[in-house]
């Protein structure tokens, strides 16, 4: 998965679409069956997420969020199972809470909150998810491409 | 608990940072900064922090060895000293004194600097000795003293907070002197206008108020075009120019053919722009100029730096506490070499040799004949080696790696018929050699390092050498004896104060004086708290000279067949030939493999993609090397640096060097790049 | 000078009764302060207690290379003595090995560092003074408040000066981490400057999110005076907010984020919007 996202942001140039790019990372006990059985329907959503399952949300550290933003990644969305279903010992509730500690983080940088989405037991039917992702994409329209500041930027130093 | 904390200073760039060295059980264990360093002040750059690495490396020389056939054999030390005394005795007795040469470290100290040239001066009677300034500063030195009188930076490095414009020319202080460049910022901070002049959009560049992409080489012309709008626009410094300088009506006459259009076709610069930043330098109440390799490393090197010279006069920047002239010196201590008279036309003090007086004075200070006649220079003694310099002796350089068409060092050498080096490592010069002595590094010696801010700073003794290897200085003592001369020195506080004798800008400068400070030359009594800036109420010389300076634009342009300029530099996470870089295992980390830096569009007309392996080759040679894509460089050049021995940028350089400082043209040459 | 001479004092008194086999402070003894192990009563004499230096990192390589009944006390400020205390509590560091001798900051400290709480838990030396609050002061406030543009803005403009010289994370008394991840190309790429600003900040920020001290360090090694410290308050505030967690200053009790809700529950969060996406879960 980094390999992919390697390999696309360095160097080669981006189809510089107007929607932005979105990674999901998806909790396969629940965000991801709401986000196949979302594709299974044929769903109208936006362009330009991409869904990676996960074991489990707590398969996540915060340093993957940061490297997706980092490489110009407009929007990190984190889906688990809701807070008393975890199959692993209750793994999400430190997700959860680890996780948490980044929006302050990346309020303070000037990466605004809205830009991360940390989920926990709500995408597990196929509408949840169609919500979730229509909401975030609205949320973030509002907001310039993570290109715009980190691209100019980053793309003059040739580091995606 | 044999725990110990040594303060000491940084073997790598010319900033002099103070640093701790950790010692437990008599090995290096870690580097620290010091806090209360005058210029570090308590911070480090990425080498500082590594600074101990590389010293209990298990390549270190640790016996001297003789070359026996291809093979080295150990010998002991009083047969190694014997045998060089005797060897260059007799080539100076066969083919006259002038025949011997001696190349001088400027990672060394004053103490084994000043030993050096002497033994070479007072044992052969020749002037041949130089070290790797030549490669750098060469330029600085001889231009800014004929100029102004005194070569070196003119104020000091926390100088920048406080000026209101800082001109930075052909300098990436970012990777080649980052304390200095954290100065810089801070005085951009407290007000300054940051005005960078770079071929390359570096990081320095980037965050400046203003970058001038310039096409390489074309420093004269934009710098004419300034001090030409300059003119006409009534700004220039007119009671300075006044009272304090000569020749200005000969700078008028050559600025007439520098228009601002002019200037600008020839530089590539937009003629506004260039107005503009003529408008700000010329205006600003204190205005500081930094320049480093992009200006003198060009076959007019010399003249580049006197156009820089003419500039800072013509608005009157120079002379006061913010503003003044600033070349960013290289190494740890090539300030130092120069200042003690490793090289070919000045003893120590920069004292020429050419004057009689001056000889006069050495010849009794020293007690044996000397040379009037100025030696040759490093490219030069390379360049004759096999015909008019027979013996050579290196210490601590390397120059198949630094000097420039490496092919053509490596048919030179072997010609030689004796070539003994002095080193820690067995660098690629010293396998050419015929006797290997194994000396000191930083952490193994006592004596005075004097970093670009003119500030000679104590060194303490942490770690002895490893093996059999001894202090530079006991070597020195050791050959010096041999060859007969009064090397009777216990303690390199002896040579600091013979130094003091004969050099009248460190007449005041002992060890018991250096106290955590150092002092900045010129220091000229026991009691001168030292100099803080130079050129205050008169130049060193009297008034300041404007000189004409003679453009010429790179000798070798691109063209069909090699259609790239290509540009050789440095980078942050090593260091020059990559000695005792590529040793350290945390910088080797950081970029373990060479690299050349190619334009996005022009990687795209030639099918390269980012890390694909390149050969990159020059009328002088070829090297196979990895790409590395970035819009950092315009279109039609590259960057190439020389930190890595199995891709060696100077394999591909030109030896075109500047007529009057010898200085080789490593900023500009043809090249052609081709995917492998 | 006289809380020079109390700590003189102290040190000398617990080395003469053989309390403790070494105390690390700094020694003026060769004209300039170095840190250095008072071992005998004799040397005592050339402590001296400025500038600020953090001996935790020392510390803690000097008590791991000693042998096992060296007891090593260790003269520290408050931002120290913390430091100390979170490697501990990460395994790094025998407590029963070391002893603090306390030294409260003065205010003139305290205000150079930005420092909320610039004293130990017992200050055997000086005064307690009140802590500054970085959100008060004019120049950090810039990186802290206002608009998020503007904030980004002013973060970029600083970070784009860093020349990668690891400085932050080496002076840093918790990143001790071997392998580090700031070196793995991986997660941040190697041999450009400026150090890639949002991989290699953020992810060293993050990593300290519950642990940082806020001693100040890494801003104090920084050559180009990136105030990197700054990155930290948000998340040190929010733990305190929603835990009352405050890093360093109880050595029984470890980050709040390793333990599931249940053990130390946090409040509801609320994204505006997204009311809800984050309920903490009143079933089992």
């Amino acid at each position: 998965m980094m390999k992919d996202l390697k390999q696309d942001s360095n160097g080669v140039k981006s189809e510089a679409g107007n929607t932005p790019r979105v990674i999901v990372f998806a909790c396969k006990w629940c965000g991801l069956i709401g986000a196949d059985a979302a594709g299974r329907k044929h769903a109208q959503l936006p362009a330009g997420f991409r869904v990676i399952p996960v074991e489990c949300a707590s398969r996540i550290e915060a340093d993957a969020v940061i490297r997706a933003f980092s490489s110009g990644i407009d929007g990190v969305i984190v889906l688990g199972c809701h807070l008393g279903g975890c199959r692993f010992n209750a793994a999400n509730h430190r997700t959860a809470k680890k996780l948490k500690l980044l929006y302050p983080l990346l309020e303070t940088v000037g990466i605004d909150s809205k830009r991360f989405l940390l989920s926990f037991g709500t995408a597990h039917e196929h509408h949840q998810f169609e919500d979730l992702i229509n909401r975030f994409y609205q949320g973030l329209q509002r907001l310039a491409p993570m290109d715009a500041w980190s691209g100019s930027y980053l793309s003059e130093m040739g580091q995606r | 608990m044999k725990l110990e904390f040594v303060k000491t200073i940084c073997p790598y760039c010319g900033t002099g940072c103070g640093l701790l060295l950790q010692v437990r059980d008599s090995r290096v264990v870690t580097t620290l900064p010091d806090k209360k360093h005058p210029v570090a002040k308590g911070t480090l750059c990425i080498k500082g922090w590594a600074a101990h690495e590389f010293i209990h490396h298990p390549d270190r020389l640790t016996q001297p060895m003789l070359k026996k056939g291809d093979i080295f054999q150990p010998i002991p030390w009083d047969e190694a000293i014997g045998l060089a005394a005797t060897k260059f005795k007799e080539t100076a007795e066969k083919y006259g004194p002038d025949a011997v040469a001696g190349l001088s470290s400027a990672k060394c100290t004053n103490e084994d600097n000043y030993l050096f040239q002497k033994l070479i001066r007072a044992g052969f009677m020749t002037n041949n000795v130089d070290h790797c300034a030549r490669l750098c500063h060469g330029p600085t030195a001889a231009a800014m003293s004929q100029a102004l009188g005194s070569g070196a930076m003119t104020n000091s490095i926390t100088d920048f907070v406080g000026a209101d414009c800082i001109m930075m020319f052909g300098s990436n202080a970012a990777e080649t002197h980052p304390i200095i460049m954290g100065e810089i910022y801070k005085g951009k901070d407290q007000g300054a206008t940051l005005i960078v002049v770079d071929p390359r959009r570096t990081e320095v560049a980037r965050n400046a108020d203003i970058h001038l992409q310039i096409r390489p080489g074309s420093d004269i012309p934009l710098i004419g075009g300034m001090m030409r709008h300059i003119l006409d626009n009534k700004l220039e410094a007119k009671e300075f120019i006044k009272e304090r300088t000569e020749d200005f009506a000969e700078l008028k006459n050559f600025l007439k053919e520098w228009s601002v259009r002019k200037a600008s076709e020839e530089c590539g610069i937009s003629p506004d722009q260039l107005r503009q930043v003529a408008q700000i330098y010329a205006r600003a109440g204190e205005a500081m100029i930094v320049f480093c390799m992009g200006i003198t490393q060009h076959a007019c090197g010399t003249a580049n730096v006197f156009a820089i010279c003419n500039l800072a006069m013509l608005c009157g920047h120079v002379g006061s506490a913010h503003s003044g002239i600033c070349p960013l010196r290289g190494q740890n201590n090539v300030q130092g070499a120069c200042d003690v008279g490793a090289l070919p036309n000045v003893y120590p003090g920069y004292q020429s040799v050419a004057d009689l007086v001056m000889k006069d004075k050495f010849e009794r200070a020293w007690g044996r004949p000397l040379s009037d006649k100025p030696g040759m220079t490093v490219t030069e003694i390379i360049s004759s080696s096999g015909t008019g310099i027979r013996a050579l002796y290196i210490m601590a350089e390397n120059p198949l790696l630094s000097d420039p068409n490496q092919n053509h060092v490596i048919e030179s050498l072997p010609k030689l018929d004796f070539l003994v080096v002095q080193d820690i490592f067995l660098t690629e010069t010293a396998r050419f050699a015929d006797l290997v002595l194994p000396g000191s590094c930083f952490a193994e010696k006592t004596g005075t390092f004097t970093n670009t801010e003119r500030r000679i700073q104590l060194l303490h003794k942490v770690v002895d050498p490893p093996g059999d290897a001894k202090d530079d200085f006991t070597i020195l003592c050791m050959l010096g004896r041999a060859l007969g001369l009064d090397y009777d020195y216990t303690d390199p506080a002896q040579v600091m104060d013979e130094m003091a004798e004969v050099t009248p800008i460190m007449a005041g400068v002992h060890f018991n004086r250096l106290g955590s400070a150092g002092l900045q030359w010129p220091c000229p009594a026991d009691d001168h708290p030292g100099t803080r800036f130079l050129h205050a109420g008169k130049f060193t010389r009297g008034k300041g000279l404007f000189v004409v300076p003679g453009y010429t634009p790179p000798k070798e342009m691109p063209d069909k067949d090699y259609p790239f300029t290509l540009i050789t530099g440095r980078m942050f996470s090593h260091y020059h030939t990559g000695t005792m870089t590529r040793r350290s295992s945390f910088l080797n980390r950081e970029v373990d493999k060479a690299f050349v830096e190619i334009n996005p569009d022009d990687a795209d007309a030639h099918g390269i993609q980012d890390g694909d392996k390149v050969r990159l080759s020059t009328r002088r040679g070829s090297i196979s090397t990895t790409a590395r894509i970035t819009p950092r460089m315009n279109r039609g050049a590259i960057f190439a640096p020389f930190h890595f021995s199995e891709a060696p940028a100077n394999a591909l350089t030109i030896e075109e060097l500047d007529p009057i400082s010898k200085i080789p043209e490593f900023k500009a040459c043809a090249a052609s790049l081709v995917k492998e | 000078m006289s809380i020079v001479n109390d700590a003189r004092a102290i040190v000398k008194k617990l080395l003469e009764e053989k309390q403790l086999d070494g105390v690390l402070g700094l020694s003026c003894k060769h004209d300039e302060p170095v840190p250095f192990v008072f071992e005998s009563p004799e040397e005592v004499d050339s402590l001296v207690l400025e500038p600020k230096w953090l001996f935790a990192k020392l510390a803690m390589n000097i008590v791991r290379t000693s042998p096992a009944d060296f007891r090593l006390g260790i003269v520290c400020r408050g931002c120290d003595e913390r430091a100390l205390i979170e490697l501990i509590k990460r395994n790094q560091l025998d407590e029963k090995r070391i002893h603090v001798i306390g030294m409260a900051c003065s205010r003139e400290q305290a205000e150079a560092c930005l420092c909320t709480r610039p004293y130990p838990a017992i200050p055997h030396l000086g005064e307690k003074v009140q802590g500054v609050d970085p959100r008060e002061e004019e120049t950090a406030k810039a990186f802290l408040e206002g608009e998020t543009i503007d904030r980004m803005q002013r973060w970029t403009k600083e970070l784009a000066r860093c020349i990668k010289c690891y400085g932050c994370r080496n002076s840093c008394p918790i990143c001790v981490c071997v392998p580090c991840k700031l070196e793995d190309d991986l997660w941040v790429r190697r041999g450009e400057i400026p150090a890639d600003m949002v991989s290699y900040h953020l992810i060293r920020a993050f990593h300290l999110s519950d642990t940082c001290v806020a001693c100040g360090g890494c801003t104090d090694a920084c050559p180009v005076g990136i105030p990197l410290m700054l990155l930290q308050i948000a998340m040190r505030e929010s733990l305190a907010k929603e835990y009352e967690y405050e890093a360093g200053t109880d050595p029984g009790r470890l980050s709040p984020v390793l333990s599931d809700l249940f053990v130390e529950p946090c409040e509801v969060y609320e994204e505006p919007g997204w009311p809800d996406s984050f309920k903490v879960s009143d079933e089992t």
